[in-house]
């Protein structure tokens, strides 16, 4: 399913960004957002697993019931994993589209990766602390 | 030992009322502070040592042996790029300016990927803003535009506006409306008088049928604007008019969306506007402590406040060329210097991934996105618990934070200022 990806700050996210090799910070990063109706089409239930998929690349990520969210719009607060979707485009003003990348979301059984890992994957050596 | 009128270095608002305990180098309570207030000082998670990449793995190297490899690589490089400054104060970020000039580097802040849209308007039509101080005694209307204050700085309703009562406003909770403008219900919504749900990317149309009405053209007005009824912005509008005094705050939700700093410029030419009928201001939800600071110290040295560019032997600015994810994207820099900041958690993937195959450096207190695609990163004291310096707030009024205690860590400034003597001398 086809859906318009929204990113911005949490207070959980907040709180936990100085520690960002922590759970706590994966849990709440690496959270989708998801309107209920949209989850019931998609057939996942919250906290099932889904991969999310950009033109700039692709990403695991857990679901998050939000009835406070239009259908086709999606939630993920700031930080890599929603970085991980958002191209590098800035039309001429130095900010990219963090507000609306198109994405599409299905299910699947893969495990979210930690943050170190998702650096790794963008070329990087992980750090564990 | 406890110590009053504490500055809480994590978000714009700069909250200056924390009284905070320590005991030696811990700090064990704090008082008046938020949710991130309490985890930034309770908070013990830093990097113990600087530490090097060393093939797959990590080694921890002396602070000289660091130090002395960043300028190194910094004087190696022929395009080097100094991101980030927001999460260090103003002497700090002082030294990082003129190291980028002794470099010919490309030096930018956090502004970049924040409000750095907001100083493009502001560069093309002005800022009608005041002191936060003006909203809390004066506001009787606030809007909240595209910003969740209750997450991301959640004092600002009760230092400033919701919650607090002020010199002209008794009684805020029933004297004050306020109007949240958002594309998604938020915690911030729900506490508004009026919430005004806009389709994604359609907050340029809004302001442009806001800016109608009070300009008298209510026929213009089509049934409804963006997924907003006439009604309402009818309703808003006169809200608008009828304040005493009116204050809008606008978050990135308007900088990071469809159009960026022509939304800006559209909400504070709506401010201008209603400034017809009446008194009405208009201010940026700056996000990190002192990111305010980083352009007004850009600005004094350089003459222009993110993304400087010193290639030339002078400061060039220009946004879309000189900003970082340009920079990044293009896969121009050949080695970045990060401070204070995490641009392997905020910028887009393709930019982590050329910060990972260029040499970076971080300073930073914590580990982070970035640690991972650096080469080295050198911990620092943190700024308002065992580092002091000037910060602005973010109406731009300047406030020192406070050292709670001598720790064993460098602070920003000594790091750099050796890098600085290091680059200076090889540079002659």
């Amino acid at each position: 399913m086809n859906f318009l990806l929204n990113t911005g700050r949490t207070i959980a996210q907040g709180s936990t960004v100085e520690r960002k090799n922590s759970t706590k910070y994966r849990e709440e990063a690496s959270a989708v957002s998801m309107n209920p109706v949209d989850m019931f089409e998609l057939m996942v239930e919250q906290g099932d697993r889904v991969r999310v998929k950009s033109g700039a690349g692709e990403v695991v990520m857990w679901v998050r019931q939000d009835p406070g969210l239009v259908r086709g719009k999606v939630f993920v607060c700031l930080g890599p994993y929603a970085n991980h979707l958002v191209g590098p485009e800035t039309h001429g003003t130095g900010m990219p589209d963090f507000k609306s990348t198109p994405v599409s979301i299905e299910p699947t059984d893969d495990p979210v990766p930690s943050v170190a890992m998702l650096m790794r994957e963008c070329g990087g050596v992980p750090y564990e602390d | 030992m406890k110590i009053e009128d504490v500055v809480c270095p994590f978000c714009g608002c700069l909250c200056d009322d924390l009284v905070v305990e320590v005991e030696g180098t811990k700090v064990v309570n704090v008082e008046n502070g938020c949710t991130l207030a309490n985890e930034k000082f309770m908070g013990d998670h830093r990097l113990n040592a600087p530490i090097r990449r060393a093939g797959e793995g990590w080694e921890e190297v002396s602070y000289n042996e660091a130090i002395e490899e960043t300028a190194a690589i910094l004087l190696d490089a022929d395009r080097p790029l100094l991101y980030g400054w927001s999460g260090t104060f103003g002497e700090a970020q002082s030294v990082g300016v003129h190291l980028a000039e002794l470099l010919g580097a490309v030096i930018d802040n956090t502004s970049t990927v924040c409000h750095g849209p907001s100083i493009m308007a502001i560069q093309e039509v002005g800022h009608p803003g005041c002191t936060l101080g003006q909203v809390k005694n004066r506001a009787d209307v606030v809007v909240y535009w595209a910003a969740n204050p209750i997450e991301a700085h959640p004092r600002h309703m009760s230092r400033y506006t919701t919650f607090c009562d002020g010199f002209f406003v008794k009684s805020a909770f029933r004297e004050r409306k306020v109007i949240v403008v958002d594309v998604r219900e938020t915690d911030s919504s729900q506490v508004a008088d009026e919430f005004v749900k806009v389709n994604p990317g359609g907050d340029y149309a809004v302001l442009s049928a806001l800016r109608a009405i009070v300009r008298g053209k209510r026929d213009l007005i089509p049934l409804s604007v963006e997924g907003v009824s006439r009604e309402q912005l009818f309703r808003v509008a006169d809200l608008c008019m009828s304040a005493k005094f009116g204050a809008i705050f606008f978050g990135v939700g308007l900088t990071m969306a469809q159009g960026k700093y022509k939304n800006i410029r559209n909400a504070i030419e709506l401010t201008e506007e209603l400034n017809r009928h009446t008194k009405f201001t208009i201010s940026p939800m700056r996000g990190h402590w002192n990111v305010y600071g980083s352009n007004e110290v850009f600005t004094w040295i350089t003459g222009y406040p993110y993304a400087v560019d010193f290639a030339r032997g002078i400061a060039f600015y220009n946004p879309g060329e000189t900003t970082s994810v340009d920079v990044l994207r293009r896969g121009e820099c050949d080695a970045c210097l990060v401070v204070a900041s995490d641009p392997g958690a905020h910028f887009p993937r393709a930019c982590a991934e050329h910060l990972a195959h260029i040499p970076t450096v971080q300073i930073d207190p914590h580990v982070n996105a970035t640690t991972h695609l650096s080469r080295i990163q050198i911990p620092v004291a943190v700024t308002g618990i065992d580092a002091e310096g000037t910060a602005y707030r973010m109406d731009g009024v300047p406030i020192r934070t406070r050292r709670l205690f001598f720790g064993n860590y460098p602070d920003d400034l000594e790091v750099l200022e050796k890098i600085y003597r290091i680059v200076r001398e090889a540079r002659g």
